[in-house]
């Protein structure tokens, strides 16, 4: 026993020394789906600063950090919407506006971000606004904040394609990506001629580099001061003089500025790079087809969108989508074969073919957003995994938008977006309690 | 490595010795451009043998069997094999040794045409209206039922399309293949201004070969100026395009037929209706007919001389040498209103050409042969020749027969329909069931599972021929 309570007093003084840091709070729950590693039954999370400290089954607290007690209460993440237009109202026509950001719309003080908050959802992916073309590039927000800065999570989430299939939709992305090309040769060019430039002067310059590099390390030491910003300055400068000592011979690449890329160019760029990932929305599994033969050849990160608010055929595609292991968006609907009365749990044939599943709100509206998780469930009931279902909520949209690593699941180091439930979140008798955003709670209750 | 030095030493021999051995012939060249090249001569035909290997594994095989053949160039088979090579029609024949991992369909007791060429319709391949490759959608419900009625090509807006289901590549097969223009009575403007470019044209035309052929002695010449001559028109008179109209009406067509006969062009005329009253004329025209042999119209009173529609029409526009095409007079698929109007009953169309004299093989030209030349794809599709495109249907009898349902549905070597796993005619006298259906073969005293089993038996005879040789060859090591 004593051994025992020895241990305990350990591991209380471990979590005690972490709380003595700043706003700490623990949370012992009876039931917590953590999404990455399965459900802990008697949890205990321990937030700081907003982040999740720790989780893990009846771990020790330390006395004097303030409780959340729910030993009834389902905890999940805050559920995450990747394509939502909530509190935004510009109207887009069907342009090629890849440069468009859609965070210039926003709108901090839109009474909407409380009702989305309030049915759990705390993170929105907001799409700039067009019904085809490609209107532009999502950005990421919570949905609070005093201003957009302040709600802004992450700009440049993906770049949004309604895709149709016809000549222009084809030929918009097909020249998109020859104009890539097009920058691409031309800097390569221009880099080209800059390091023959350099290497003539080369012998000239070799004389008059030392003095340069004097005059360097001279800078950093004027500006060497405790602030931040300017100690990384001072250690860049000394990186350079490091690499100037190691790289003469490259140096011929120093101070070559690349051309600038085009405003519409450079999405595609960074699609290229991998930086940006490229959502489209098809109708049908013919568009698919189109889309694909568009596209072509090139290596880009593609999430399909596929609005199941009417009957579609995009089973026929099911296969073919599954086995490049696409991501696929889609309201929890079932469909019909369309003319006919076959009913389809079409997200749950796009798991089975192997497809990455994200499962979107019927609409941006509070009543949308509310009903969310039920809708879910109804399509649980026929028949897609559970699990599966939950991280089509939570962490598989945060993987899509590229903010996995703050969102999206209960892990230790990510943003304490915790909903509380009566119940399972998937059950029509449950209700969410308690919604808590980085650490506060921002709507109902729980007992402290 | 073992290996290479003794092929090297061998060759070395045989070069010494002489250069007519066959296996050395192509590397004692090599030797002697060094050894380095060589090497990479060797790679180089590892490749090769590699590439060719692998081209073999690529090659589709797929063949239909035992079938009552109608190629429709007037050769009929019994029990023969139609056998296709990544989609185009390798053999036809009675007895065809299909290649290892061909795909069969047995059609005993079953009846297969050429796939048909609707000359026209409408929604087959969903919205698509235009730019056909960017926007054809091949998973419309349309097209299957289209192909459950036998169609596999089809015009659209002037453009040749092939009911490819599921794919995208390989759907438009021509673009234009004829042009419309408009003489009609209505319109004397028109007709007058047409008149005047087709003499300019011709004109032209003359002019333009008769300097071609002055031309050779004096190279100074002036070419000819076009002046007020159509580029369509010099299209058509030079047969790089047809010209189309729409026409019913007698002296209309009588119109178009001396219009044609006067510049020597091949006129093709829709509708027709009127046109058996003066066939010769069509006849000795060289024009394409387009019919719907249930048309019904009255003839107009005012006229003394023969007219109004004729269930013979077709018949006889026939016998007068016009080339017929049979079109329903619905282009779309309506599920409205009585049934068998629309694009899906152009058997039936061209059932009532025979019920008017049409003979059975000329009706089926108007449904295959005859449109794919209009559409300008008869070099692909319109009827089962080696070389051309497998597209066939599989029938459970006479195509023009109301009873009869296509079975299974080839588009480029590939079952695209099958009529028992469709939502469409799956439920109507299924084949097992149905009075029609043919005894079971029994010809090897057993069933035979439906697919590759020809593949199945040549390799098992591949095996044991495999195990035979082995035996006798390893005595003869053993002996050496």
């Amino acid at each position: 026993m004593k051994l025992r309570n020895l241990l305990t007093s350990c591991a209380a003084l471990v979590v005690a020394s972490i709380a003595s840091a700043g706003d700490l709070v623990a949370i012992k729950a009876g039931h917590v789906e953590t999404v990455s590693h399965g459900c802990i039954q008697h949890a205990v999370i321990l937030v700081e600063d907003g982040k999740i400290v720790t989780i893990g089954r009846d771990l020790p607290i330390e006395r004097g950090i303030p409780v959340i007690d729910a030993p009834d209460l389902w905890v999940v993440p805050g559920f995450v919407d990747p394509y939502s237009r909530v509190g935004l109202e510009a109207r887009g026509g069907s342009d090629f506006n890849p440069q468009i950001h859609a965070e210039i719309e926003l709108f901090p003080r839109n009474t909407d971000y409380a009702e989305t908050l309030k049915a759990g959802v705390t993170t929105l992916g907001l799409y700039p606004p067009g019904g085809g073309g490609m209107p532009g590039q999502a950005c990421v927000v919570r949905p609070k904040g005093d201003t957009a800065k302040d709600m802004l999570i992450k700009s440049g989430a993906y770049v949004l394609f309604v895709f149709r299939a016809d000549a222009r939709s084809k030929k918009m992305l097909k020249d998109a990506f020859e104009k890539a090309t097009e920058y691409t040769d031309k800097e390569k060019k221009a880099r080209e001629k800059f390091e023959k430039d350099a290497s003539k002067k080369k012998d000239d310059k070799k004389e008059e580099k030392k003095d340069e590099k004097k005059e360097e390390k001279k800078e950093g030491e004027k500006e060497a001061s405790p602030s931040a910003l300017q100690d990384g300055a001072q250690d860049d400068a000394a990186a350079q003089d490091k690499k100037d000592e190691k790289t003469e011979k490259t140096d011929a690449a120093k101070g070559y500025v690349a051309p600038e890329a085009d405003e519409k160019v450079k999405p595609f760029l960074d699609l290229r790079a991998g930086k940006l990932r490229i959502l489209v929305t098809i109708f049908g599994a013919g568009d698919w087809l189109h889309f694909a033969q568009a596209l072509g050849d090139e290596k880009v990160g593609v999430d399909l969108r596929v609005p199941l608010t009417r009957d579609t055929d995009m089973f026929e595609v099911a296969k073919a989508i599954g086995e490049k292991k696409l991501r696929v968006l889609m309201e929890p609907e079932i469909t019909t074969t369309p003319g006919t009365l076959r009913q389809r749990n079409l997200p749950a044939e796009f798991v089975a073919a192997g497809a990455k599943l994200v499962l979107l709100p019927r609409g941006d509206s509070p009543f949308a957003f509310k009903t969310w998780p039920r809708a879910v469930g109804e399509i649980i009931s026929a028949g897609l995994d559970r699990n599966v279902a939950l991280r089509a909520m939570t962490l598989e949209p945060a993987e899509m938008l590229g903010v996995a690593d703050r969102v999206g699941s209960i892990d230790k180091g990510k943003d304490a977006n915790l909903l509380f439930f009566s119940g399972d979140p998937f059950e029509p008798t449950s209700k969410l309690k308690a919604v808590m955003l980085e650490g506060r709670i921002v709507h109902g209750e729980v007992q402290q | 490595m073992k290996f290479h030095e003794m092929l090297q030493r061998r060759l070395l021999f045989a070069a010494a010795a002489c250069f007519c051995t066959l296996v050395a012939l192509p590397t004692v060249f090599a030797q002697e451009k060094g050894a380095d090249d060589k090497k990479e001569d060797e790679k180089k035909d590892a490749d090769k043998k590699d590439g060719d290997a692998k081209k073999k594994e690529e090659d589709k095989w797929f063949a239909v069997t035992h079938a009552d053949l109608y190629t429709g160039t007037g050769a009929r088979f019994r029990d023969a094999t139609v056998l296709a090579k990544n989609g185009k029609i390798e053999k036809i024949g009675v007895e065809v040794d299909l290649p290892e991992g061909t795909t069969v369909l047995d059609a005993g007791g079953l009846v297969v045409y050429p796939g048909l060429v609707a000359y026209s319709s409408n929604g087959l391949f969903g919205a698509a209206s235009s730019d056909f490759a960017d926007s054809v959608n091949t998973f419309s419900p349309n097209l299957v039922m289209a192909l459950g009625n036998g169609i596999t090509t089809t015009g659209q807006s002037g453009a040749a399309l092939k009911l490819k289901r599921g794919e995208i590549d390989g759907v438009l097969m021509k673009d234009k293949a004829t042009t419309l223009l408009n003489f009609s009575a209505q319109n004397p403007q028109g007709r007058r201004s047409l008149l005047d470019k087709f003499a300019a044209t011709s004109q032209y035309l003359r002019d333009y070969r008769a300097w071609e052929e002055k031309k050779k002695n004096d190279k100074d010449l002036k070419e000819p100026a076009k002046k007020d001559s159509d580029a369509t028109i010099l299209q058509i008179l030079k047969g790089e395009i047809l010209a189309r109209f729409q026409s019913d009406d007698r002296d209309e067509l009588l119109g178009i037929a001396r219009l044609a006969q006067k510049y020597g062009f091949r006129p093709v005329i829709e509708g027709c209706r009127e046109g058996w009253t003066i066939a010769e004329e069509l006849g000795r025209a060289g024009a394409y007919a387009v019919v719907t042999p249930r048309d019904r119209v009255d003839k107009s009173e005012e006229l003394v001389a023969a007219g109004g529609t004729s269930i013979e029409n077709a018949a006889i526009l026939r016998a007068h040498g016009v080339q017929i095409a049979i079109v329903p007079s619905g282009k779309s698929v309506d599920l409205g209103g009585i049934a068998g109007r629309d694009i899906l009953a152009l058997t039936v169309e061209a059932g009532f050409g025979v019920r008017g004299g049409l003979t059975n093989d000329a009706a089926l030209e108007a449904i295959t042969i005859v449109p794919a030349r209009l559409l300008g794809v008869d070099h692909r599709v319109g009827s089962l020749e080696v070389g051309k495109d497998c597209d066939l249907i599989v029938c459970d009898g006479d195509i023009m027969h109301y009873e009869t349902f296509v079975q299974q549905a080839v588009v480029d070597g590939k079952v695209v329909y099958e009529k028992n796993k469709e939502l469409f005619y799956a439920h109507i006298r299924p084949r097992n069931d149905s009075a029609l259906a043919p005894e079971t073969r029994v010809d090897k005293g057993q069933e035979q599972p439906e697919k590759t089993a020809a593949a199945a038996e040549s390799k098992d005879d591949a095996k044991k021929d495999e195990k035979k040789s082995d035996k006798p060859d390893k005595k003869e090591e053993k002996k050496d």
